[in-house]
């Protein structure tokens, strides 16, 4: 299974030296082993504490994981349609459209991924929070965002986003414009040509940015912490369990939250890989 | 493929041998090289000590020619279980006697635990106070947006024999713990964040320590009765895993001395009850 993922799609590269090329002496394959073993042993041990001491079991009958992985999936739920509505709109117009200041837009809407979370959570209290720039407005009409779900939701789609958007921009700027004359020749209007044409050719890299994004919002912590707090049921989501259980001591419940988070990374990763969704997924560089 | 791979980098990492394997290798390695090892002492504090203890270790180091003092700080739940997972503390300060209590029953301290500070809570609010809240009572008021604490949290254990203690008091409905706990918008890991979220106005209240309420200007405090007041006792615990038994147990001695007993009191810390 990890042999799998490390190495890519099976069959396609012959195992062993690649003849003709310098090949990689000892030294340096020592060191990949080294890496290889640092990068993939913690998460490894994880799991294997997890499945062996039975806590990962007993976890999904424990009222706190629970609640937390049922949260978590509705708060994700609503961050991927929030993405998908106003997402999509502005991953089309960054794909078709050429504007001034265009490049310093698509580095605004990059700097989630390179921003600490903790930086995020920040930032979205000075807006939303109810001192924030949008905070008394909101106030005036009995909206506070701090500490509701509702926040979670906005944390969430404020970090993960920016997957989506550079997949669907990607998506919708390969779409080969020779089929969209096509039909506009055949008389489609602008609106069906976009239900019917783009949207499907551009939907492998649609849904793989919205898998990765999936992924990123189940993840994220620092800006829920921050910006939403943390209350069982509420605002709790799996990795905020993770910490609390952990700094309360309980580690079994801990472990066992942290290992199905990484169960649905890794799964995620495998659908990638196995979808070969990665030539579709906009991981460029921030800046490219 | 990935099994020898595995067997080769797990036989480099053996062979390093001299430097101590794991992630805080490097840091301790770093921090205790021969010779400067009895100077340095690492303190795992609660973080109701954190502003105190700034002035603790320049008065301890000044005292102490040669030693440095180094204090991390969080809940001393967290902290606890750090200890336990093998964090390189040498001196844990908790702010109640539970949390050392627990590392003297595991074997993990070396010696009893040592009373070095009392405290007592209050009620705080932001300066521009939005839910009007004037006493402990109004923390029961429909709406009012609470920071607390998770369970584990010494901060948490005091709140609960507090609201326990105010139920018994005139005035305060049976069911106020419970009108409490439906107010409480979130938990947070330590006590510092309770003071920083109801500091930034993003909270309407949270019970603290009377010393938190003093180190920033940001909040103002509503007093609890004295009879319901729950005295919290700080104790400490001298690491059994630490390379320095000798300078930490020294240094919490001059904690729980004349010396540190000064600057805790000026700070607002009561001596251990």
């Amino acid at each position: 299974m990890a042999a799998t993922a490390v190495t890519g799609p099976r069959g396609g590269v012959p195992r062993g030296r690649d003849p003709g090329r310098p090949a990689p002496g000892r030294p340096v394959q020592a060191l990949a082993a080294v890496a290889g073993v640092l990068l993939g042993l913690p998460v490894l041990v994880l799991i294997v504490r997890a499945v062996s001491d039975g806590s990962l079991v007993t976890a999904l009958g424990m009222g706190v994981v629970v609640d937390a992985l049922s949260l978590s999936l509705i708060t994700t739920s609503a961050s991927l349609v929030l993405m998908i509505v106003l997402g999509t709109p502005l991953a089309f117009v960054l794909a078709r459209r050429r504007f001034r200041g265009q490049w310093l837009l698509e580095a605004v809407i990059d700097l989630p991924i390179v921003l600490p979370p903790s930086v995020a959570g920040l930032a979205l209290l000075l807006v939303f929070g109810r001192r924030g720039l949008l905070g008394p407005t909101l106030e005036v009409f009995g909206i506070t965002l701090p500490f509701t779900t509702v926040a979670v939701v906005i944390a969430q789609t404020f970090v993960a986003a920016p997957f989506f958007i550079r997949s669907a921009r990607t998506g919708f700027a390969m779409v080969d414009h020779d089929l969209e004359d096509a039909a506009r020749v055949d008389g489609a209007s602008e609106r069906q040509l976009f239900a019917w044409i783009t949207i499907p050719l551009a939907s492998t890299a649609v849904t793989a940015g919205l898998v990765m994004s999936w992924a990123r919002a189940l993840g994220e912590f620092g800006a829920t912490i921050m910006f939403a707090g943390n209350l069982e049921r509420r605002t709790q989501t799996l990795p905020l369990v993770v910490y609390s259980e952990f700094q309360t001591g309980n580690l079994d419940t801990s472990v066992a939250a942290a290992s199905i988070l990484v169960l649905a990374a890794f799964g995620v990763l495998i659908a990638v890989r196995l979808m070969h969704w990665g030539r579709v997924l906009d991981v460029r560089g921030v800046g490219g | 493929m990935v099994v020898p791979l595995l067997a080769i980098a797990l036989a480099a990492c053996a062979s390093n041998g001299g430097a101590s394997p794991g992630a805080t290798g490097a840091a301790a390695s770093a921090t205790t090289a021969p010779g400067a090892a009895a100077g340095e002492l690492q303190v795992y504090a609660a973080a109701s000590l954190k502003a105190v203890l700034a002035k603790v270790t320049d008065a301890y180091e000044t005292a102490n020619p040669g030693t440095r003092v180094t204090v991390s700080t969080d809940s001393s739940a967290a902290l606890e279980t750090k200890i336990e997972q093998g964090a390189p503390a040498d001196v844990f300060l908790s702010a109640d006697t539970k949390n050392p209590q627990a590392l003297v029953d595991m074997g993990l301290a070396s010696g009893t635990v040592t009373t070095y500070a009392g405290n007592l809570l209050t009620v705080i609010v932001p300066t521009s106070n939005p839910a009007r809240i004037t006493t402990p009572g109004d923390l029961a008021k429909p709406g009012v947006k609470i920071i607390a604490c998770v369970d584990g949290v010494p901060i948490q254990g005091y709140t609960v024999t507090l609201l326990e203690n105010l139920v018994k008091t005139a005035g305060y409905p049976t069911d106020f713990a419970a009108r409490y706990a439906a107010n409480v918008v979130s938990r947070e890991d330590n006590v510092s964040a309770i003071v920083a979220k109801v500091g930034l106005g993003e909270g309407d209240a949270g019970i603290v320590y009377v010393t938190d309420a003093r180190t920033t200007a940001t909040v103002d405090t509503v007093a609890i009765p004295p009879s319901a007041n729950v005295p919290a006792t700080y104790g400490g615990v001298v690491v059994r895993a630490s390379t320095s038994r000798d300078a930490a147990g020294a240094f919490l001695a001059w904690l729980a001395g004349t010396d540190g007993q000064a600057i805790l009191a000026s700070f607002g810390f009561l001596p251990p009850s």
